[in-house]
């Protein structure tokens, strides 16, 4: 089976560890970074599959962050995953090319089903 | 027809009486239309009656009082002039008797033929004489002219013949005399030298005296006769006595003038009014025993008038009930028309209120469901991480009962997360947000999430969305939710194996219809009404939560579209959603972004 390298951005560190563990389970391999600086710098070094951003990180804030992110690498979808988006971050994050907006907690069941769908999509 | 006089009626009926709306009070402006109905009826009507009724009454006096003046006027000038007329017809007669006793000897008045000529002579000149008489001072007559043979009568005892030898001049009543005729007795005294003296005197006839009379009279309502002092009628009257007879009515009192006054005359036991105009009448010469009578009958006199005042009477009266009917109608308009704008102001007020604590709940739901969400997710992947060792490194994934706890975890925090989730949708239903939305790919959009459900549970969804199916300007997030409700709804009223049926169609030019229908258990009749109430649920135990439908209407209401439902118990259930295909008027967003 590929291994699917994901990304994982998120300043809830136990949060971000677990769903690394549990994705690392359903064969995906993780990376996971705290802040958005040095989740930028990782993208500049490596190709992610897929990217789950936060949108309150402790220095550069979510919307932000993303249109960096489509800035180094415009093809890598991004699936926002926030406990407090409002509708002006969800349109935001739209507008510059998030993959899907979602809000905590999310079963771990429909984040399979993105995945696959971004699997059939890329495919 | 009938619609249109409801519609009129509906304008004047009063509508405050039956008030079933005391719990808008607190924003109506004014609460007792009663009261104000009442006032405002009772002040417009008073003021409309109040000077019509004094005006009518005012008018009534005056012009009684300008009617009783003129009559008295009128009759006074009718006595004067009839006065004038009788005193000339006295004067003329007694100067024709002093001018033949001046001018003419005793001896020539003596001889019967010089008397005769004498008459013949003023019967030409003054007409109404009959006859002429000499009487010596002694009273016996000494000659005679005229048609009865009266010679050598003796009036020494008669009153006439006293009179007249201490006043020079009489006139005598009217009296019938020994010839049973009416008629009236002058003398003239003429004085010789010596003291002595001897008395001219004649009869008049009364037929001149009474034409003279008459023809003063003015219509059927007035008569003019003369009575003596003694109230005895000396020229017949039709209504107040025969002619010799006592007159009915009292004796005026001694006037120098023409006099005026009003009096009450009781004929058969009906009361007349009477205006008596009369004058004592004297020659300058010699008083007279007469007094002139003007009678007329003021019912007679004013019977125009009457019928005038009765006229304009029916007419007030008519004024007074179009005023009864117009004043309440009026009022009751204007009242109604108050209270129906106070009361469209009042639900206007309570909805922006209602909105309002809504609004601020949505506020404070929303900030919970963010603070709550993070150590949800934490929960959630912990939980999960937990279940994921026990299947995936094969530890205790036979223990049922381990596995059910996990699982009863994970299903908590999926109920906690859909509250979250919902709260957070409550909030955000008062923004909207325009663009193009195709339906056909916000369906299929929609229906992607449930796609495994169905296909895990047997459930057959049927999309009919017309291939020339307009794209529709509206909030995407806001029907992407409705759908969304409705779709998830769906899935829980039907079993498995059951169908969904969602179908699209243009409804008239500028609307769309999305009707949503299932054949799964359906809902009662009774429960229809309250489905879109906030915290209503049918949903066993704590599976609902009471809001998703109650946030689904709000958001149809925000698109400006409308949402019905026909149910049948053991039939299914379908929601027809109708949604502008513009919204033309942007809701304000005084709301603020709080999603």
């Amino acid at each position: 089976m590929k291994q699917y390298h994901l990304l994982i951005v998120d300043d809830e560190k136990r949060f971000a560890d677990m769903l690394a563990k549990r994705l690392s389970l359903r064969g995906c391999h993780c990376d996971v970074c705290y802040n958005g600086q040095q989740a930028l710098d990782l993208i500049r070094q490596k190709d992610f599959f897929l990217i789950l951003l936060d949108l309150h990180l402790p220095d550069i804030y979510g919307t932000e962050v993303l249109k960096r992110i489509k800035a180094i690498s415009a093809q890598t979808p991004v699936v926002i995953l926030t406990g407090h988006g409002t509708a002006e971050d969800r349109r935001a994050c739209m507008q510059q090319g998030a993959y899907a907006f979602w809000h905590k907690p999310l079963g771990i069941e429909q984040l399979m089903v993105i995945l696959a769908r971004v699997r059939e999509e890329s495919a | 027809m009938i619609g249109r006089f409801r519609k009129t009626l509906g304008l004047i009926w009063p509508h405050f009486l039956r008030r079933d709306d005391e719990y808008l009070n607190p924003y109506f402006r004014f609460t007792d239309y009663r009261k104000i109905w009442g006032l405002g009826i009772f002040a417009l009507v008073v003021a409309a009656l109040l000077p019509l009724v004094a005006a009518t009454s005012i008018h009534y006096r005056l012009i009684q009082k300008s009617v009783d003046s003129e009559i008295i006027l009128r009759t006074e000038r009718v006595a004067s002039n009839a006065r004038r007329a009788v005193t000339f017809f006295l004067e003329e007669h007694l100067n024709a008797l002093r001018f033949t006793v001046s001018e003419i000897g005793y001896d020539q008045l003596t001889d019967p033929d010089h008397l005769a000529e004498i008459l013949r002579n003023l019967k030409l000149g003054f007409g109404g004489l009959t006859d002429l008489s000499v009487i010596a001072h002694t009273g016996a007559q000494v000659a005679y002219a005229g048609p009865f043979n009266l010679e050598d009568r003796d009036y020494s005892n008669q009153r006439w013949f006293i009179e007249c030898q201490k006043h020079h001049f009489y006139v005598s009543e009217i009296f019938r005399g020994y010839r049973d005729v009416p008629h009236i007795i002058i003398a003239v005294k003429s004085l010789w030298p010596n003291g002595s003296f001897f008395i001219l005197r004649a009869t008049l006839d009364t037929d001149r005296l009474i034409q003279t009379l008459s023809s003063y009279e003015t219509g059927a309502h007035a008569e003019i006769f003369l009575i003596n002092q003694s109230g005895i009628v000396q020229t017949s009257s039709k209504h107040h006595g025969e002619i010799f007879e006592k007159m009915s009515l009292p004796i005026p009192a001694y006037s120098l003038r023409t006099q005026v006054a009003l009096a009450e005359d009781d004929q058969d036991g009906q009361k007349e009014s009477l205006i008596v105009g009369y004058a004592y009448i004297s020659t300058q010469i010699a008083d007279t025993p007469f007094i002139l009578m003007v009678i007329k009958h003021k019912a007679g006199m004013i019977k125009v008038w009457r019928r005038l005042r009765s006229n304009f009477n029916w007419f007030v009266l008519l004024d007074i009930i179009a005023i009864l009917i117009v004043m309440p109608g009026a009022c009751t308009f204007i009242v109604n028309i108050l209270y129906l704008s106070d009361q469209q102001k009042a639900k206007t007020l309570a909805l922006a209120e209602q909105n309002n604590q809504l609004a601020s709940i949505g506020h404070l739901a929303a900030g919970v469901a963010h603070e709550i969400n993070n150590p949800l997710a934490l929960i959630n992947e912990t939980a999960g991480y937990v279940k994921d060792l026990f299947v995936f490194k094969k530890q205790f994934h036979q223990d049922e009962e381990l596995i059910g706890y996990i699982d009863d975890i994970l299903d908590a925090v999926e109920r906690c997360g859909t509250i979250t989730r919902q709260l957070l949708g409550f909030a955000r239903k008062f923004e909207v947000k325009i663009q193009k939305v195709s339906l056909k790919e916000i369906i299929s959009d929609v229906l992607v999430f449930h796609n495994k459900e169905a296909a895990y549970r047997n459930i057959q969804v049927h999309v009919e969305v017309p291939e020339d199916m307009p794209a529709i300007e509206t909030d995407r997030g806001k029907l992407q939710q409705i759908l969304m409700n409705l779709v998830n709804n769906a899935f829980q009223a039907v079993d498995n194996g059951c169908i969904l049926d969602i179908k699209a169609a243009p409804a008239g030019a500028d609307k769309v219809r999305i009707a949503i229908g299932d054949n799964g258990c359906g809902m009662p009749e009774e429960t229809l009404p309250k489905i879109f109430e906030p915290f209503f649920t049918t949903k066993e135990g704590s599976k609902g939560t009471g809001l998703g439908l109650a946030i689904t209407y709000g958001l149809v209401k925000k698109l400006g579209g409308e949402i019905t439902v026909i149910s049948k118990v053991d039939e299914g259930t379908t929601f027809t959603i109708t949604l502008p295909t513009r919204i033309l008027k942007e809701i304000s967003e005084n709301e603020g972004s709080t999603g």
